[in-house]
């Protein structure tokens, strides 16, 4: 971080302590960011810049509020924390309202997670035009006659922040990533346009896969949407997809939350040690993971980052619990944050997955949808493609599938070996029994 | 005239030659056309949780969108500071965009007058938090007591003033003060052993003035009744069926089902189901559909769009033919049209893109009570909490929170917590019957693409869908 902004992150907090905060934290970052979209044959975007922020908490008789400014003039910051502070003043008391004892603070000592690319200042414009002509050329090629439009994104960003509360923490990371994309959408005979995506990131320039295996696959999997329809509403066992799945698993995890458990609207309240997903129901959590896009050493409270599990072997292990609401629960802090959230991989492909099912329904991509953490009952729209005798038939499109939380993962069967490794949550393809869809 | 002195020349010191200055800068490699968002906007959003209003978070936030037009092509870099020096700086890069080298002539600079479609009686620059700490109480202490069953009670309340400048090429100049506020009113409730929650919100670009006692009952009432009426409702069977959209909120419809697939970036790019199919019909007669930003005080209402553009009303579907697509500059270009109004940003940092406004479907012949007697067996769906669309194939999903089975022309039991999937060109054309009740919603939503956020405001009269995929059980 250059010192200027350094010295205006502690200037900051040096004024709202003497001005009547009790306690403060501030945080500062600085993200360069360049990204580049290429359709047609040539460049379509380019946006470039440095997006740059302060926020501060402030703790002022026993009254608490979080503010951000993008405006980094010290006259005008200066106003900013009077007026924050006296804001501050009006509200009513939280007695839960303090910084984390400073015995849990990170950072996590002795790890180094190699998160910063060295090279990522030394990659010219050309190198991110030649990555998305490759991406777009493989799209096409891939996907012949029937595209309509192909487009290839590449994003880097290098960022830095810094963070520093009155107790004693002192936070500071520096962090690169690169991201590549491809969309495709091609023609189909009743004249829908089917689209889809592929997407790959990584902290590091050359933790990216081949750049022309980003375009290939988002043609593939247009072309394989050609032709969807919907199938019969049944119960049929539920196979998603590795990037899918993510869908279903934040929908678990909110009623896991501390927000949610204090204010009463979680279906998983008082579980802790009882089973609430199948055997094969692990969620690890590991923010050590060298170069991992969710690694860290310590998270957005300052609190010292450590491997955990939330579930294991289908029983609830620990909550989702922050600073602020184990105090108003009166229970212990267990981190409010994931990171690098893993359900361990079985040995299945896919394919291999779907094998041995008679009739199910692939879910590849989930369109809108809810679920109410309170009584646990989701509803997504879907699509995907229909299996009969383990192979995948035809593409489907124009359903819901529809349930509880507290039923559905119980009927998890299998778990595939295929982690998607490209998020920070590196999930397999999950297999789920009689699951409700509905369509005709 | 929009009121008030322009903030950039009265707070920043800013004046059109260094306008002029940036704009020569942004042009320098051969752009054709260049604009300067200035954007100065604070936000505030205060809370109650357990009795007390006791959370505040403010953002204030300042900067600079430079974008360069080169053909299809776009250059764009932002910055959050108004020194000469840095502007300059990001000016250059959008610049590099542009490979032709062809300069173009500076135009002077005349700052066009605005209409004003969401005058503020009192702008929430002169409201201090004193003043909103009794809106909430009020709302918290009414919510609370309305029922032994409620047992918790959220609120949040937002407000933001956005003063935006456009100063674009070819010497247009517009000025904007833009205000905005947000209410949500969260309940809990538990009932024999069973916990419900569910939320009411309104939204406005209004001042405090928006806020008379009536309505802040009315919200805590609504927010109460809809969290307790979850006790008496059940999910309804899976599969296709006839349904009938409430008036007002089920406008949620339009924005999924044709208001993305109308916005001409995706038909520039061929990519929405839309594309090639204006001039044809998509929907009966009596069906029509707009989008419109003059309505006064809407969420999505503007005085300018935000590439300066003037604001009026689109007709997306006039008697079931399909007439105009929305347009930013970009596309309005590519399609020899003039822009409609439709170009927004979500902030300084972003690229304007064709979006939303207001959008609603205009009132049709029949009578609610007709429509609803004509459903032997459906749903009727009254309230909502999100939706998604595939521009592309035409898949579209909205969620409902709250509604009631239709069984022989009557609304009987309650249902909540079913998503609808449906497809846009198909549900259009199953439109059966147009009610003549249209409800423009107050409810404070807001609309996502490309990763940036806009507030939009949509309505809808009741309406008979003949049959759409409902999510359900058994």
């Amino acid at each position: 971080m250059e010192s200027t902004l350094r010295d205006l992150s502690e200037r900051a907090l040096a004024h709202a302590l003497a001005h009547g905060a009790r306690e403060a934290a501030v945080g500062l970052y600085r993200t360069r960011f360049i990204e580049l979209k290429r359709r047609e044959g040539k460049t379509e975007t380019l946006q470039a810049s440095t997006a740059r922020g302060l926020s501060i908490a402030l703790y002022v008789d026993g009254r608490y509020s979080s503010n951000a400014t993008s405006y980094l003039v010290w006259s005008e910051l200066e106003r900013f924390l009077d007026e924050t502070l006296a804001m501050t003043r009006k509200l009513a008391p939280d007695p839960y309202r303090a910084l984390p004892d400073p015995a849990r603070y990170g950072p996590t000592e002795g790890v180094e997670l190699d998160l910063e690319d060295a090279s990522y200042d030394r990659r010219e414009m050309a190198w991110r035009e030649q990555l998305v002509a490759e991406v777009e050329a493989a799209a096409l090629a891939a996907g012949g006659e029937r595209v309509i439009s192909a487009s290839a994104d590449v994003t880097t960003q290098a960022s830095e922040s810094l963070q520093i509360h009155s107790n004693g923490f002192r936070g500071e990371r520096r962090t690169t990533s690169f991201h590549l994309s491809a969309s495709v959408t091609a023609r189909d005979a009743e004249g829908r346009r089917p689209e889809d995506y592929a997407h790959a990131g990584a902290r590091h320039a050359e933790g990216l896969p081949e750049p022309a295996s980003v375009g290939r696959e988002a043609a593939e999997r247009a072309l394989a949407r050609i032709g969807s329809r919907k199938a019969e509403s049944r119960r049929l066992p539920l196979v998603v997809e590795n990037r899918a799945a993510g869908r279903l698993v934040s929908s678990l995890l909110e009623p896991l939350t501390g927000a949610s458990l204090q204010q009463r609207r979680s279906c998983f309240a008082d579980r802790v040690g009882a089973a609430i997903g199948s055997p094969l129901l692990t969620l690890h959590d590991d923010p050590l993971i060298p170069r991992a896009l969710g690694s860290r050493l310590y998270d957005d409270e300052g609190l010292r980052a450590a491997p955990r599990d939330l579930l294991r072997d289908g029983v609830l292990v620990e909550y989702l619990i922050d600073d602020y609401y184990a105090r108003k629960l009166g229970v212990p802090v267990t981190g409010g944050s994931t990171s690098n959230l893993i359900l361990p991989a079985g040995r299945a492909s896919l394919r291999e997955l779907c094998a041995p099912l008679a009739e199910a329904i692939l879910v590849t991509s989930f369109l809108g949808g809810n679920s109410n953490p309170a009584t646990g009952d989701f509803s997504f729209g879907v699509s995907g493609f229909l299996i009969r005798g383990g192979e995948r038939v035809a593409p489907v499109s124009e359903m819901n599938i529809t349930g509880n939380h507290t039923e559905l993962w119980k009927r998890l069967e299998a778990v595939g070996g295929d982690p998607y490794p490209w998020s920070s949550w590196q999930l397999p393809s999950l297999l789920f029994s009689d699951v409700q869809f509905s369509g005709q | 005239m929009t009121p008030g002195p322009d903030t950039f020349a009265a707070r920043f010191g800013l004046d059109d030659a260094v306008y002029g200055r940036l704009i020569a800068a942004a042009l320098a490699s051969g752009g054709d056309f260049c604009d300067l968002f200035l954007q100065a906007k604070t936000s505030n959003v205060i809370g109650l949780e357990d009795g007390e209003v006791n959370r505040a978070f403010r953002q204030s936030d300042l900067g600079i969108g430079i974008r360069v037009v080169a053909g299809d092509a776009q250059g764009y870099a932002f910055c959050e500071e108004l020194e000469e020096r840095s502007m300059l700086e990001a000016a250059r890069v959008a610049a590099s965009i542009a490979k032709s080298g062809a300069t173009l002539p500076p135009q002077r600079i005349v700052r066009t007058p605005l209409p004003d479609r969401y005058p503020a009686a009192r702008p929430w620059s002169g409201v201090t938090t004193e003043e909103k700490l009794p809106l909430l109480a009020r709302l918290g202490q009414r919510a609370s007591a309305a029922d032994p069953r409620i047992r918790k009670v959220r609120i949040r309340f937002g407000d933001a003033e956005s003063h935006v400048l456009v100063v674009d090429s070819s010497g247009r100049k517009a000025y904007d003060l833009q205000p905005m506020t947000v209410l949500y009113v969260f309940c809990v409730a538990e009932h024999e052993g069973r916990i419900e929650e569910n939320y009411h919100a309104i939204g406005a670009r209004h001042g405090l003035e928006l806020y008379q006692p009536e309505l802040l009952d009315s919200v805590a009432d609504e927010a109460v009744a809809k969290t307790l009426l979850l006790f008496q409702a059940v999910r309804p069977a899976a599969g296709e069926m006839p349904v009938v959209l409430a008036a007002g909120s089920s406008g949620i419809l339009l924005h999924e089902a044709i208001g993305h697939g109308m916005e001409a970036d995706f038909n520039r790019k061929g990519t929405s189901i839309f594309s090639d199919r204006i001039g044809t019909a998509v929907a009966r007669p009596f069906v029509s559909i707009v989008d419109e930003g003059t309505l006064p005080s809407a969420r999505g209402s503007l005085n300018v769009d935000d590439e300066g553009n003037p604001v009026g009303c689109t007709t997306l579907v006039e008697n079931g033919i399909l007439r105009s697509y929305m347009h930013d500059r970009v596309s309005a270009r590519h399609y020899g049209v003039e822009p409609t109004g439709n170009g927004r940003r979500e902030s300084f940092r972003q690229m304007p893109l064709p979006r939303m406004r207001n959008t609603y479907m205009l009132a049709g012949p029949h009578s609610k009570e007709e429509i609803i007697r004509s459903v032997r067996r459906g749903i009727y769906a009254v309230s909502f909490t999100n939706g998604q669309v595939q521009i592309g194939a035409g898949d579209f999903t909205f969620y409902i929170k709250t509604g009631y089975l239709i069984e022989e022309g009557k609304l009987t039991t309650p249902i909540k917590d079913v998503n609808l999937i449906g497809n846009g060109p198909k549900v259009l054309a199953d439109v059966e019957m147009v009610g003549d009740d249209l409800v423009i919603d107050q409810g404070g939503w807001t609309c996502g693409k490309d990763g940036q956020s806009v507030p939009v405001s949509l309505g809808l009269p009741t309406v008979k869908v003949s049959a759409i995929t409902v999510g359900g059980e058994g």
